[in-house]
C-alpha cells in the first residue's frame, strides 16, 4: 500500500489533483484514468477495468461490475403441480350432476313402483313410492330432478305421496275429464316441496301418457343469459330465444318420445326448413329442429299441432319452476335500450297466456302448473299480491264466508305490474305447508329402512324431528334427520 | 378582568404624573394612524410645547406643595383653577413640618413598594409561553379556606346537612301543605258530545320557555255530528300526515304565534275551515286514496284461539297421543317397527352370510346402478 499517495488523497478529495497515479500506467494516459477514478478513495486506482465487467455493462447489466452477492443462486426452480385443470364446462357439469341411486343404501323391501292411478288415489297418500325406471328417464330428460334434492342417498328414487299431491292430481284429472285446463300456482315457504310437487305432477302425467313441457329454471329465460332475437312481423315486437328453444325441443322429444311418435300432424308445415307433410308424426316434426336457427319456427309448429282443435291429442302438462323470474321485467334490452318485459319474450308469453286462461286451448285438456321459489326469487310485488288475493278469495269461497280479508293494492306503491296482474287474475293457488305426523312417520321409516337414519322410528323420534322442522317442513326434516350426522 | 391588583396599579400609575397634561399627550398619540407602513417617529425636537410636556410628564413630586407650585407655574390654566390651587398651596404651607415630612415618607414608601406592580412585565426571551410569569391578577378572596381549624365539621359535612334540611323542608310541605290542595280539586267530568276538540297546553310553572306557547288539538272526524262518511274521508285526506289511521284521530299543533291564546285561536279557526272545506261538495278528492304512508301500523299479535289449553283441547291431544302410542305398540307387536341401526346391522350380516355361502366365487364389482 502506498501511504503517501493515500494521504495525499485525503487532503482534498478532488479529481483535479493528481493523486494515486499508478506506476504501471504511462504518463500519457494518466489524466484519462484519473478522471475515471473515484474522487475520494483510500485505495490505489486500478489501472485497467476488467474486460468481462466492461462487456457486461455494455450488455445493460450491472454497471458496477465485479462480484455481486447473489442470494438463492442455487434455488431449485419451482414447478407448481396443479394437476389437470378442469376442461371448460366440467365444473358446471359436476355442480349440476344428478345422482339418482346409491349402491350402498339398503334396498327397502316394501317399496313399490308408482302405477298410473296411484298418485290420484287418496289411499296412497302418506306412503313412500318409487319412481319407475322409464319415468326416471323421462324426468331426467326434462330436468325435473334438482341437484339440491337428496336423490343420491337411496337405492332407488322414491317420493312421498302427500295429501296435497293427491289433491293436485285429482284436480288435474278433473280438468282433463272436462277437457279444460287446470291453471295453478304452487307456492309456500322455503323447502316445503314446491319443486317436488311439480315433479310428482309430471310423474303422473308421464305415467298417464300426457305430453309434458317443463321449464326447469325460469331464470334461464329472463336473466339475459341465452340468445334472443326479435321475431319479424310482430307488433308489439316479441323476441324468440332460439338456443333455449332448441334445447327445450330436444328435452320434449326425449321425454315424450313414445307419445309424440303416436301423434300425427294435422296440416303440412311448408315454412319449416324441412318440409313436413300432413299426417307425419310429431316426433318427426320435433326432429326437424337440428340447429338453433329456425328452432322457434319448429317449436311454433309443434305447439300449433299440439293445440290443434278437433284433433285427438293427449292431455298436455305445462310446468315452470321459479315463477317470479317470468313475472317481472327481464334483463334483455330492446334496440332502443329499453328493458324488455318478460311477457314480450315469445316463449314466456306462450306460457303466461295459457296461465292467464286466454292462450291456446288444449284439445284434450291438461294443466299449467307454476311453482314459486323462495330462495332464488326476484321481487315481484304484483305476483305476491295476486297470489295472496287469490288465496284469500279461495279460502272465502271454500268456507262460504268473507272472514279472510282480501289484501288490497297499496295505492302509493309504484312497483306493481298490470300485465302480471292480468295473468294471475284467475289462477288457483296451492299453498304447501309442513307434512303431518303420519306422513312424517312414513318418510322417516323409509329413511331408516334405507339405512340413512340410525334411530328407532317411534312416536318420540317422529315428533321430535317434526317439531324441529317447524311443523314438518320437508326440507327442514331432511336437515334435522337425514343430513345430520347426529341422531 | 379588572381585578383589585390591576385597579390599584392603574390608580397608582397616574398619581405621579400630571393628569391634564398626560391626557393631552396621550390624545396626541391616539391621533396616530393605527395601521401604517411608515415607521413611527416621536415629535420633532423643535416642538417646544411638546418638549415641555414631556419634561413635566417625567417629573416626580414628593408632596402636594411641589405639585401645586409646578401647576401654578403653568400659564395656560384658568383663573379659577389658579385660585383653587393657590388656596391649596397656602393650606399646605400652613401644615406643620413634621406632618409634611410624614406625608412625604408615606408617598415615598408607597412609590417604592408599588414599584414592582407598576413595572411592565417583559417576558424573557428564552421562556416558553411566559411560563415563569406569576399571575398577579389572581387573588382569591378566601385566604386559608382549606385550612382546617379543628373547631368545625368539614365543608362536605355542611353540604350534607344542608341537603338534609332541604329534604325535611319538602317533607314538611308534603305532610302539612299538600293535603290542603285537595280542597281545590274538581271532580273529573268527561267531555260531552259537544266538546269534540281536545286541547293540550304546556306550562313550565311560570318560567319562560320557548315551548310554552305551543298548543295541540286532537279530534276524531267521527265525532263531528254534521259530517257524513264521504266528508269524513275528505277531512282525513285534508289532514294528511296529521291523521292517525290506527286511532282515527287528527292531531294538529301550533306554536307559530307568541301567545298560547293566539295559537289556540288559530287552531280553532283552522278546524272550522277544514270542516267547511270537507263539507264543500265541489271536489271530494275521490281520485286520491287516503295516504297512510306516514304511519307505521303496529301488528296486533294475539294468542291464537286454537292454542288455548281448554279441557276439550286437552282431551283431544290426549286421544291423539294415545292413538300414536297404540300405533307404536301395534308396530312393536307385529314387528314392523323400524330401527335404523338394526337395519344396517342386518344388512351387513346378510352380506357376510352371502359371502360365506359362496366363498369360491370370484368377487366382481357390482354393476354401477348410478345413472
Amino acid at each position: 500500500m502506498s501511504a503517501p499517495n493515500c494521504l495525499r488523497c485525503l487532503v482534498r478529495p478532488s479529481a483535479g489533483i493528481p493523486v494515486s497515479a499508478p506506476r504501471t500506467v504511462s504518463p500519457l494516459v494518466t489524466p484519462f484514468v484519473l478522471a475515471r477514478t473515484a474522487p475520494f478513495s483510500t485505495t490505489a486506482a486500478n489501472a485497467r477495468p476488467k474486460k468481462e465487467a466492461q462487456g457486461k455493462s455494455d450488455g445493460g447489466g450491472s454497471s458496477r461490475g465485479g462480484k455481486k452477492l447473489q442470494l438463492g443462486k442455487f434455488k431449485k426452480e419451482k414447478v407448481a403441480d396443479r394437476g389437470r385443470t378442469p376442461l371448460p364446462g366440467e365444473r358446471k357439469a359436476y355442480r349440476k350432476r344428478i345422482t339418482l341411486s346409491n349402491d350402498n343404501a339398503i334396498p327397502v323391501p316394501w317399496l313399490t313402483d308408482l302405477g298410473p292411478a296411484d298418485l290420484a288415489d287418496p289411499r296412497s297418500s302418506g306412503k313412500v313410492m318409487a319412481l319407475p325406471e322409464e319415468v326416471q328417464d323421462q324426468l331426467r330428460a326434462s330436468e325435473a330432478f334438482k341437484a339440491t334434492q337428496c336423490w343420491g342417498m337411496f337405492r332407488k328414487p322414491a317420493v312421498l305421496v302427500r295429501k296435497e299431491t293427491t289433491d293436485l292430481v285429482n284436480r288435474m284429472e278433473d280438468a282433463v275429464d272436462k277437457k279444460e285446463t287446470l291453471r295453478l300456482v304452487v307456492t309456500g315457504d322455503k323447502v316445503t316441496g314446491k319443486s317436488m310437487m311439480l315433479l310428482q305432477a309430471m310423474t303422473h302425467a308421464y305415467l298417464n301418457n300426457w305430453i309434458v313441457i317443463h321449464v326447469p329454471e325460469a331464470q334461464e329465460l329472463t336473466t339475459a343469459c341465452t340468445d334472443y332475437a326479435p321475431i319479424p312481423n310482430t307488433d308489439p315486437v316479441q323476441y324468440m330465444q332460439n338456443v333455449y328453444v332448441l334445447k327445450l325441443i330436444q328435452a320434449i322429444k326425449r321425454a315424450n318420445e313414445k307419445v309424440l311418435a303416436k301423434t300425427y300432424t294435422m296440416t303440412a308445415h311448408p315454412e319449416l326448413p324441412q318440409n313436413m307433410p300432413a299426417n307425419s308424426s310429431l316426433l318427426a316434426l320435433a326432429n326437424v329442429a337440428k340447429e338453433a336457427e329456425g328452432a322457434w319456427a319448429v317449436f311454433q309448429a309443434l305447439w300449433t299441432e299440439l293445440t290443434a282443435q278437433g284433433a285427438n291429442r293427449p292431455p298436455i302438462l305445462l310446468t315452470l319452476d321459479g315463477l317470479a323470474h317470468v313475472m317481472k321485467v327481464s334483463d334483455y334490452r330492446a334496440p332502443s335500450f329499453d328493458l324488455i318485459h318478460s311477457h314480450d319474450l315469445a316463449l314466456v308469453r306462450l306460457f303466461s297466456d295459457v296461465l292467464a286462461g286466454g292462450g291456446a286451448k288444449f284439445p284434450s285438456g291438461g294443466a299449467v302448473l307454476a311453482a314459486t321459489s323462495r330462495s332464488n326469487a326476484p321481487r315481484a310485488a304484483s305476483m305476491e299480491l295476486a297470489l295472496a288475493q287469490r288465496e284469500a278469495e279461495q279460502s272465502n269461497k271454500e268456507k262460504e264466508k268473507t272472514d279472510v280479508e282480501v289484501p288490497k293494492k297499496d295505492p302509493f306503491f309504484r312497483g306493481y305490474d298490470d300485465r302480471v296482474e292480468a295473468v294471475l287474475r284467475s289462477v288457483q293457488v296451492l299453498r304447501l305447508k309442513g307434512i303431518d305426523k303420519l306422513e312424517a312417520r312414513a318418510l322417516m321409516e323409509y329413511w331408516a329402512a334405507s339405512g340413512m337414519l340410525r334411530a328407532m322410528v317411534d312416536e318420540k323420534t317422529v315428533t321430535e324431528k317434526w317439531t324441529l322442522a317447524g311443523s314438518g317442513v320437508l326440507g327442514e326434516m331432511e336437515r334435522a334427520a337425514l343430513l345430520t350426522m347426529r341422531v | 378582568m379588572a381585578s383589585h391588583a390591576n385597579l390599584l396599579r392603574l390608580c397608582l400609575r397616574p398619581s405621579k404624573r400630571l393628569p391634564n397634561l398626560r391626557a393631552a399627550a396621550v390624545q396626541q398619540h391616539a391621533l396616530r394612524r393605527s395601521l401604517s407602513t411608515t415607521q413611527w417617529r416621536s415629535a420633532a425636537a423643535g416642538d417646544a410645547g411638546n418638549k415641555e410636556a414631556q419634561d413635566e410628564f417625567d417629573q416626580v413630586f414628593s408632596n402636594p406643595g411641589q405639585f401645586l407650585q409646578n401647576f401654578l407655574r403653568d400659564e395656560k390654566i384658568s383663573d379659577e383653577e389658579r385660585k383653587i390651587a393657590t388656596a391649596a398651596l397656602a393650606d399646605w404651607k400652613k401644615t406643620p413640618r413634621h406632618k409634611q415630612a410624614q406625608f412625604e415618607d408615606l408617598a415615598q414608601k408607597l412609590t417604592d413598594q408599588s414599584a414592582p406592580l407598576r413595572r411592565a412585565y417583559q417576558p424573557k426571551k428564552d421562556s416558553f409561553w411566559n411560563a415563569e410569569e406569576t399571575d398577579t391578577d389572581l387573588i382569591t378572596g378566601e385566604v386559608g379556606e382549606d385550612d382546617f381549624e379543628e373547631d368545625d365539621i368539614m365543608a362536605l359535612g355542611h353540604a350534607k346537612l344542608e341537603e338534609h334540611r332541604e329534604f325535611r323542608e319538602y317533607a314538611r310541605i308534603a305532610v302539612w301543605e299538600m293535603p290542603l290542595l285537595s280542597k281545590l280539586a274538581k271532580p273529573f267530568q268527561p267531555p260531552t258530545a259537544d266538546e269534540v276538540l281536545r286541547f293540550r297546553y304546556t306550562t313550565y310553572m311560570g318560567e319562560f320557555h320557548p315551548a310554552d306557547r305551543k298548543v295541540v288539538v286532537e279530534f276524531s272526524p267521527q265525532d263531528f255530528p254534521g259530517l257524513n262518511e264521504a266528508q269524513q274521508l275528505k277531512l282525513k285526506k285534508l289532514a294528511g300526515s296529521r291523521y292517525n289511521p290506527e286511532k282515527d284521530i287528527i292531531k294538529i299543533s301550533c306554536e307559530r304565534f307568541e301567545h298560547q291564546a293566539q295559537n289556540k285561536r288559530y287552531l280553532g279557526d283552522l278546524v272550522d275551515q277544514m270542516i267547511t272545506t270537507a263539507k264543500d261538495p265541489t271536489d271530494m278528492f275521490e281520485d286520491i286514496p287516503l295516504d297512510t304512508r306516514h304511519h307505521k301500523f303496529k301488528p296486533q299479535i294475539k294468542f291464537p284461539k286454537e292454542w288455548y289449553m281448554t279441557e276439550e283441547r286437552k282431551k283431544e291431544l290426549e286421544a291423539q297421543r294415545k292413538q300414536a302410542l297404540l300405533l307404536d305398540e301395534a308396530k312393536r307387536t307385529d314387528g314392523s317397527m323400524i330401527n335404523g341401526a338394526d337395519t344396517i346391522q342386518q344388512a351387513l350380516l346378510t352380506a357376510k352370510k352371502a359371502e360365506a355361502a359362496a366363498p369360491s366365487l370370484v368377487r366382481v364389482r357390482p354393476m354401477r346402478g348410478r345413472r
